[in-house]
């Protein structure tokens, strides 16, 4: 992926499995989080090619790329801020809405029951995650670890297959980085999707995944499963210089 | 059902009120119509920058089309109306419910062209692109002389031999001709059983749970679009819904005004609907058709101070801003709580 001059993620070769958790980690500036603009479609390679479940994704837009099954949450919280925990979640459910426009204007036909239906399922949502005493609080009210909790929840309502985490531990507590980790393990097990997640802090990375991608400068310098990784020199190396609790 | 049922018995309610509003005294009946207008003209913009947070400064275009669609056919096609409706109660009724789907399906359609542009651009572009575009509608209705060009339009004269013009040409001085002046269709009635519809379709809209990808849009495209919101699907149908109104706002206000003006549609005007949807509240709906009420009374109640009047509105305007920037209402439609 080149952005003018400089190449900012150079020809990564690599997979996320069915039903894995995997971690990608590297320095400041590695390009993960240009990885995941890319596969959600934000960005367009200027070489090479994403594939999900052997169909390219390059060509689709970013809400194809969530109909198609893959969803994400930001490196900065993005909640919409003008709207309740519940709505946030609700907008995930948009895109399977069958009344259309006509229907939700008029209110005739399904829509009564189609609307019981969605409030079921965000209710559903957020008892597991323990968010149903705050539904009708403004999203961006919440404490940060909740906001977090919140867009995670948000990401899953659209049903996807393949989950993007980027830097979901970022600003947390060490208390809030253990929740963290369950709640990543809980959702691989409960809903049955793939994960692969971009993080910082070494013990949330060699706590949750299965296996680990090592970027730095937009390179792929190592991979393997935390063992081998913790140990592997040149991701040592690359890490030298760089503060990491 | 209990929507339909608030729905249909509001119209009856306009319509037994229109029954006895030709009583009243002509200025208090024009200043009612005004405000039913500018509530669906506010209420049409707040859907497009309130409710989705695009920045359009063109209302007043889609106002404009509205307007001169529907009053050239019901001028120059006067005759094709009259020989197949009839000029009765219930023949002028279908007339005119004819012309104002004319003024706004071709308001829509126009909302279309200028929401495709708005997809790409953001903020203070789409603003100045859409500004761009009311000012060349404008342009061009100046120099359609069958129109009227920059003289208005108060009527058609339809010459026995064949032609029409919106004026008598030099050279047909002594043709004979009959003229069709703009009907007086627009009552109590039609403006608020539009201002009843509008209430309806986004208070409805908004509070379905398809109508949370608008604000979904508004708040963070970004974050919308990778949810599996189309946005350029939203923005689209923000644009042509609320140009759909503008364009019925348009209509009803030359079928009683009886003589449009290019001018009555130009940037000032765009401004004051802005002005209106700010004041209220971006995105509440309650503030800003009170915010329309007020800002359609207010410079008559400075008519007596007439010179100071356009002076005092400003101040008025910017002593609001200053004190509360978030408009009269300025809280986004909470989500209704299901029982």
């Amino acid at each position: 992926m080149k952005f003018g001059g400089l190449t900012c993620v150079d020809s990564l070769n690599t997979h996320v499995g069915k039903d894995e958790l995997v971690g990608m980690i590297g320095p400041n500036g590695a390009g993960k989080t240009t990885v995941f603009n890319i596969i959600t479609g934000v960005y367009n390679p200027t070489g090479g090619d994403v594939l999900f479940k052997d169909k390219s994704v390059v060509p689709l837009k970013p809400y194809e790329v969530a109909e198609i099954g893959i969803s994400r949450t930001f490196q900065n919280i993005r909640l919409f801020q003008s709207l309740s925990v519940r709505d946030n979640i609700r907008v995930s459910f948009v895109k399977s809405i069958k009344a259309g426009f006509f229907i939700s204007t008029f209110h005739i036909g399904n829509y009564l029951k189609e609307e019981k239906e969605i409030e079921d399922k965000i209710d559903e949502l957020l008892d597991i995650f323990g968010l149903l005493d705050v539904r009708d609080e403004y999203a961006v009210s919440l404490p940060y670890g909740e906001q977090r909790k919140v867009e995670i929840v948000r990401a899953l309502a659209t049903s996807p297959e393949l989950l993007l985490l980027d830097e979901p531990a970022a600003g947390m507590n060490p208390t809030e980085k253990t929740e963290l980790m369950s709640l990543i393990k809980m959702v691989k097990d409960k809903f049955k999707i793939s994960i692969l997640l971009i993080e910082h802090d070494m013990k949330v990375v060699m706590g949750v995944c299965e296996r680990i991608i090592v970027l730095d400068y937009g390179k792929k310098i190592a991979e393997g499963n935390p063992e081998n990784i913790k140990n592997d020199p040149k991701v040592i190396e690359a890490y030298l210089g760089e503060t990491h609790h | 059902m209990k929507n339909k049922l608030l729905f249909l018995s509001s119209l009856a309610l306009v319509f037994i009120i229109n029954l006895f509003a030709g009583n009243i005294d002509p200025y208090y009946y024009t200043i009612l119509i005004y405000i039913g207008i500018n509530i669906i003209l506010a209420s049409s913009l707040n859907l497009i920058n309130g409710y989705t947070g695009q920045f359009s400064l063109g209302h007043a275009g889609f106002m404009a089309i509205g307007a001169y669609l529907s009053v050239s056919f019901s001028t120059y096609f006067a005759p094709f109306f009259i020989d197949t409706f009839g000029q009765g109660v219930f023949g002028n009724s279908i007339s005119f419910i004819i012309l104002l789907l004319i003024g706004g399906i071709a308001a829509a359609i126009a909302g279309i062209i200028v929401g495709v542009p708005s997809l790409r651009l953001k903020g203070d572009y789409l603003a100045i692109t859409t500004l761009g575009f009311a000012e060349i509608i404008r342009v061009i209705i100046q120099s359609l002389d069958v129109v009227g060009a920059s003289q208005g339009f108060r009527g058609a004269y339809i010459f026995e031999n064949g032609m029409k013009a919106a004026m008598i040409p030099a050279d047909m001085s002594s043709v004979p001709y009959v003229f069709y002046s703009v009907p007086k269709y627009t009552n109590f009635f039609w403006t608020f059983a539009f201002v009843v519809i509008i209430i309806f379709f986004i208070s409805n809209l908004m509070s379905s749970s398809y109508g949370r990808g608008f604000l979904a849009v508004k708040d963070d495209e970004i974050a919308a679009e990778s949810m599996g919101v189309n946005t350029t699907k939203f923005k689209v149908i923000a644009f042509v819904s609320g140009a759909f109104f503008a364009g019925i706002a348009g209509a009803l206000y030359g079928h009683f005004n009886l003589y449009i003006n290019p001018e009555d549609f130009n940037f000032l005007k765009s401004v004051e609907i802005v002005v209106m949807v700010i004041l209220g509240g971006m995105g509440s709906m309650v503030g800003v058709i009170i915010a329309a009420v007020i800002l359609t009374i207010l410079p008559e109640f400075l008519r007596g101070i007439a010179e100071y009047r356009m002076i005092i509105y400003a101040l008025l305007l910017i002593i609001m801003m200053l004190l509360r920037p978030q408009g009269l209402f300025g809280v986004q439609l909470r989500p209704k709580k299901k029982k």
